[in-house]
């Protein structure tokens, strides 16, 4: 799997990129964002494909494609996590005091 | 955990961009990504012993394909293609090579081609047979036709690196083994390779047979060509020891008096029972010949040429067929050749002194036989009587004074007509010829000394 990652780091740094472009938008973001349904979904949809890529099902190149995804996605959510931990902060810092 | 989950809520909208930079991803690195991959895969094979070896990637999954020589290789090639880093699956379609039962193997040689067929254990073993046999080849075309198959006998290399040197020996055949039985055919090169490919094959690996030798000896060829233009006899082909080389050599001294005897003859093992008289009775056919060549190969003898007259045809083919060793057949194709422009008197006698001056008449010890070496000879005379049809010859006979002066006289005589006799049956007219027997009356030299007494035996032609 390192090899994996350090062969294609630079689609990941992409992925990442945009995960901390997203995270720091997001919290300034008016409205709720997708609902709880929309969420539960889409938590289903991303298990099953980690389900197919650990046991290996998709044959070929729909497999690396699947495998490809998932680590892009992965470093997306963790990107977007520290991107809105980040903005959180400046926002917390520059509040004024209550 | 309810911020993050309000965090997460928000972070929809990158996945769309996060989507297209994945398919862009998957469009501009599968096909990288696999040529790396097999590639790597490839790389880590070399030096693993495999037939047909071929790896495929299909993003990271391997097809590999290989037929293995032994089962622990087959397991020791998958585990290294398994082991590549980036591999997720690898598809298993190694085999290993099939087992020959029995195992077969052959080298062949014809005019223009060494060949190699049958099965051979493994690429090492491959490479040393074709090495080695490239190093005989010279610049004779080299095939190989093997196929790889388990199942060789125990040293399989060591003899079969052995009958490919035998090849070498052969100007055409094959040598073959069916697991440890040896089977050889055809014609060695050269005479005795017969026998050195007998003691080569005694030093066969422990364990391997012959089964059957079927290599032919070469002919053993002896050639003689008479060449009345540079007036030379020149002898070539085989004989077998020096002493037979002397013998053939001096008869052919006697026979040839009017050219010169060149001698290539080489020393051969090999030769057909009888080959010294059959080889003399040969030449002494050939030296009836005005031109001609003798080619004897194993026990045929082939004479070709043109004889002096017409009669001698005859006598030459009857001689040969009746003097040759037992087993010996003789294929004379002899013609007759032009009969020679008629000459007066007085050159017909410097004609017969000229010829008689080269070599004599020779009869046995104290007979009136005619030595069969001076055949030659008397047919050239005979040519000489024809070539003065009005000429009446006097055929005189001398001796030495060695002995009673009566019996000289006596054999003198029949010496002088036994030459007489000799030429009417090749044709002259009785009547055109005299025998007269002088005894010891007429001494060219002394008959104090062997040489002067030698001098003295002679038959003398006279013209008149």
């Amino acid at each position: 799997m390192s090899y994996f990652v350090t062969y294609h780091w630079m689609w990941l740094a992409g992925a990442g990129l945009i995960g901390l472009g997203m995270g720091w938008i997001a919290m300034v973001q008016r409205g709720t964002g997708l609902s709880m349904l929309t969420m539960q979904i889409a938590a289903a949809i991303l298990v099953l494909a980690i389900v197919l890529s650990v046991s290996r099902v998709l044959p070929g190149r729909f497999g690396y494609w699947l495998d490809l995804g998932l680590a892009m996605l992965s470093v997306y959510f963790v990107s977007c996590a520290i991107g809105s931990w980040l903005r959180e902060r400046v926002i917390w810092r520059s509040a004024p005091p209550a | 955990m309810r911020t993050v989950i309000r965090w997460v809520r928000k972070w929809w909208p990158g996945l769309i961009p996060l989507g297209l930079l994945w398919i862009w991803a998957a469009w501009a690195n599968t096909f990288a990504w696999e040529t790396d991959l097999a590639g790597r895969a490839a790389a880590a094979l070399k030096g693993n012993v495999l037939d047909q070896a071929r790896v495929e990637a299909a993003g990271r999954d391997l097809k590999f394909s290989a037929a293995a020589f032994s089962e622990e290789g087959r397991q020791a090639a998958l585990g290294i293609v398994e082991a590549v880093p980036g591999t997720r699956l690898v598809e298993d379609n190694t085999r290993l090579i099939p087992e020959a039962k029995p195992f077969v193997w052959a080298g062949e040689r014809d005019v223009t081609h060494f060949t190699l067929s049958g099965n051979v254990p493994s690429p090492a073993i491959r490479g040393r047979l074709d090495d080695a046999l490239r190093g005989l080849a010279g610049g004779t075309e080299v095939a190989d036709r093997m196929e790889y198959a388990r199942g060789a006998p125990v040293r399989f290399d060591a003899a079969a690196q052995l009958l490919i040197e035998q090849l070498a020996r052969l100007s055409g055949g094959k040598v073959a083994l069916s697991d440890s039985a040896v089977s050889l055919k055809g014609t060695a090169r050269d005479l005795g390779g017969r026998e050195a490919i007998a003691d080569a094959l005694k030093k066969l690996p422990e364990g391997f047979s012959v089964s059957e030798n079927a290599i032919l000896a070469p002919p053993y060829v002896f050639q003689a060509n008479k060449d009345p233009v540079a007036a030379t006899v020149t002898l070539s082909g085989y004989v077998p020891d020096n002493n037979i080389h002397s013998t053939i050599v001096a008869a052919a001294k006697r026979k040839f008096f009017n050219e010169q005897v060149v001698d290539n003859l080489k020393a051969s093992v090999g030769s057909p029972p009888g080959f010294t008289q059959g080889v003399i009775e040969a030449l002494g056919g050939l030296s009836r010949l005005s031109t001609g060549v003798l080619t004897v190969s194993d026990n045929d003898v082939k004479l070709t040429g043109d004889a002096f007259y017409d009669l001698a045809i005859e006598q030459i083919v009857a001689d040969l067929q009746s003097n040759l060793p037992p087993g010996w057949h003789a294929k004379p194709e002899i013609s007759a050749k032009p009969p020679a422009s008629s000459v007066d008197s007085t050159v017909c006698q410097q004609l017969f002194a000229e010829l008689l001056a080269k070599s004599k008449i020779r009869f046995e010890s104290a007979k009136a036989t005619i030595d069969r070496d001076s055949a030659g000879l008397l047919d050239r005379m005979i040519e000489t009587a024809m070539r003065c049809p009005s000429a009446e010859i006097e055929v005189g006979g001398h001796t030495d004074a060695a002995g009673d002066a009566d019996a000289n006289m006596t054999l003198s005589q029949r010496r002088a007509q036994a030459v007489v006799d000799y030429m009417v049956r090749a044709g002259v007219p009785g009547d055109r010829l005299k025998a007269i027997g002088y005894g010891a009356s007429e001494p060219l030299a002394s008959n104090d000394t062997d040489e002067g007494k030698a001098q003295n035996r002679r038959i003398e032609f006279l013209v008149r």
